[in-house]
């Protein structure tokens, strides 16, 4: 299996099947950070020993029976290859660095993502669709039962698992829920709640984790503190803020429609109007109008427009999917005309004008 | 950017070095920051990241004290690990150990930067790794047997006492053999 099946295969597994409460959280994702006994970590590591480590992580998972993994070198892929890897969420923009010997192992549902030589030496990382946190940690959990019966760990009896950032020491696990929160965002309460859930060892990011901004009103909810607590722990606070945000989030739309439903409807067919009618779409605009239009479908405002196309092109619209569907490299301008005219294609209807036009003249 | 020592990598680490009426800034990444020897991070720099987050509980990367950082290094004896040759006060400035014998080499002064980052927790809890419960295993085992060896020794059971010897140093043998096998170097 090569890795052109990966990149050919745009919308990935978490993006197109249906989990729990989908409609709201996009995917669940869990991380575990180990590193192997004996040798410096990455940041510390010469190339011999990040490329021993390297044979041995990768050693251990092709041989074993239970996934079938592709392994790519990041040194041997092309930078678009590299970025769509990313955009898929598949690995991190720092494990992309040619330099640092940086590989990764992807299970053939791409649902297994094991980067080596990240921050850590292992990074094993499985994403599902909707609210599955005990569902991702269990599959995570078995990949890394799998390496630490062949790999000896760098683990302390008082500090669990030693990793280079004191801010993954003990379990090493994150839990991430990415949710669509427009609602939230538009009523400005999420202004208020970010910091609230800070004090209870949780955090709220954009949708590229650390740094970046919410695009298109994706959040991505996880646990701070990783020592300390089980990971059984972990997982339970992170559910139940998850259930908090997906009640105060549905309660928001319930006010908006409520409250301002011809704003909201002008709104939200104003953003499939530019989806469907647009000759230049930055990826911004792309983001917050889907965003709008997933909502407008959630709320049965927007009909007939499919879900899984929305799921699809949140993935297609970002510059390394676009210029890979375009087979071409293209200058900013040439992928906002790319990305208008793949929305246009994918959001129409028969060739003709869009059922969610006719909405509005009823 | 791309580093300017290395001239290779992307440049992820903005180092401001104070000279007597000029600042220096120095663009490196991650890893020539690793192995440089003393740096100061731009807290204006968003967001708060780990170092600035570690700097900042310290007591300190503010550009141009380096009367302080002299103070924090004897604060901590300037220990150095010997496994990767970090400092405690290079690990407070990059936010990041270099390898697993840190833990063990700053094992006094880590506790507290745990508590900072983990709610208040230093101790853990989850989950451990099979092949550390084996070890652990064996070592309560040799507790065990050299216990029962020094009441058979009491009791003048001289004979008996001999045998839990042997015993002990047997499984004494295995910790020492299992101990190699798990340092894949």
């Amino acid at each position: 299996m090569s890795i052109e099946k990966f990149i050919q295969n745009a919308a990935t597994g978490w993006m197109t099947a249906h989990g729990e409460n989908s409609d709201i959280v996009l995917s669940t994702r869990i991380r575990l950070a180990r590193n192997l006994r004996g040798y410096r970590f990455p940041i510390a590591a010469n190339d011999d020993e990040a490329l021993a480590v390297d044979k041995i992580v990768a050693g251990t998972l092709l041989d074993d029976d239970e996934d079938d993994y592709t392994y790519s070198r990041m040194s041997e892929l092309s930078s678009l290859d590299r970025e769509v890897l990313v955009e898929k969420h598949l690995v991190s923009p720092h494990l992309t660095n040619p330099k640092r010997h940086g590989a990764v192992l992807l299970s053939s549902d791409e649902s297994i993502s094991v980067m080596v030589n990240e921050e850590d030496h292992i990074r094993i990382q499985c994403i599902y669709p909707g609210l599955q946190l005990e569902e991702a940690f269990n599959q995570a959990n078995r990949v890394d039962d799998i390496l630490e019966k062949e790999l000896p760990y760098a683990f302390d009896e008082d500090f669990g698992y030693l990793t280079s950032c004191p801010s993954n020491t003990g379990t090493g696990m994150r839990a991430s829920v990415m949710m669509h929160l427009p609602a939230l965002t538009i009523t400005k309460q999420i202004d208020r709640i970010i910091p609230a859930i800070g004090r209870l060892g949780l955090v709220v990011r954009g949708s590229y984790g650390e740094g970046s901004k919410a695009l298109g009103n994706v959040y991505q909810v996880s646990n701070q503190v990783t020592l300390g607590k089980t990971e059984a722990d972990i997982l339970e606070d992170l559910g139940n803020i998850t259930s908090h945000l997906l009640a105060h989030e549905r309660r928001a739309r319930k006010l908006l429609v409520e409250k301002s439903q011809i704003a909201l409807e002008n709104r939200l067919f104003r953003s499939l109007g530019t989806l469907v009618y647009s000759r230049l779409l930055q990826t911004g605009e792309a983001a917050r109008c889907l965003s709008d239009v997933r909502l407008g479908i959630d709320l049965g405002i927007i009909k007939d427009v499919d879900m899984t196309i929305l799921n699809e092109l949140m993935i297609f619209m970002q510059p390394g999917f676009l210029q890979q569907f375009a087979q071409t490299d293209l200058t900013q301008e040439e992928r906002d005309i790319f990305r208008a005219k793949l929305f246009r294609e994918r959001l129409a209807i028969d060739g003709s004008r869009p059922s969610a036009e006719k909405g509005t003249e009823e | 950017m791309i580093c300017e020592n290395c001239k290779e990598r992307p440049a992820s680490v903005i180092i401001k070095k104070g000279y007597i009426g000029e600042a220096v800034e120095r663009h490196l990444c991650e890893k020539c920051a690793f192995q440089s020897e003393t740096f100061h991070f731009d807290p204006n720099n968003e967001p708060l990241s780990i170092q600035q987050f570690l700097s900042q509980w310290f007591g300190g990367t503010e550009p141009f004290k380096t009367e302080q950082q002299q103070a924090r290094g004897n604060q901590f004896g300037n220990i150095e690990c010997p496994g990767c040759n970090l400092t405690f006060s290079k690990f407070l400035d990059i936010g990041k150990f270099g390898c697993a014998t840190c833990y063990d080499t700053f094992r006094q002064h880590v506790p507290n930067v745990f508590g900072k980052l983990h709610s208040g927790h230093t101790t853990h809890t989850g989950k451990i790794p099979v092949s550390f419960n084996k070890v652990y295993a064996i070592k309560r085992k040799v507790e065990e047997v050299r216990a029962k060896m020094q009441v058979a020794v009491a009791e003048e059971r001289f004979e008996e006492a001999a045998a839990l010897r042997d015993e002990a140093n047997e499984l004494q043998k295995q910790l020492a053999h299992g101990g190699e096998e798990r340092n894949v170097d």
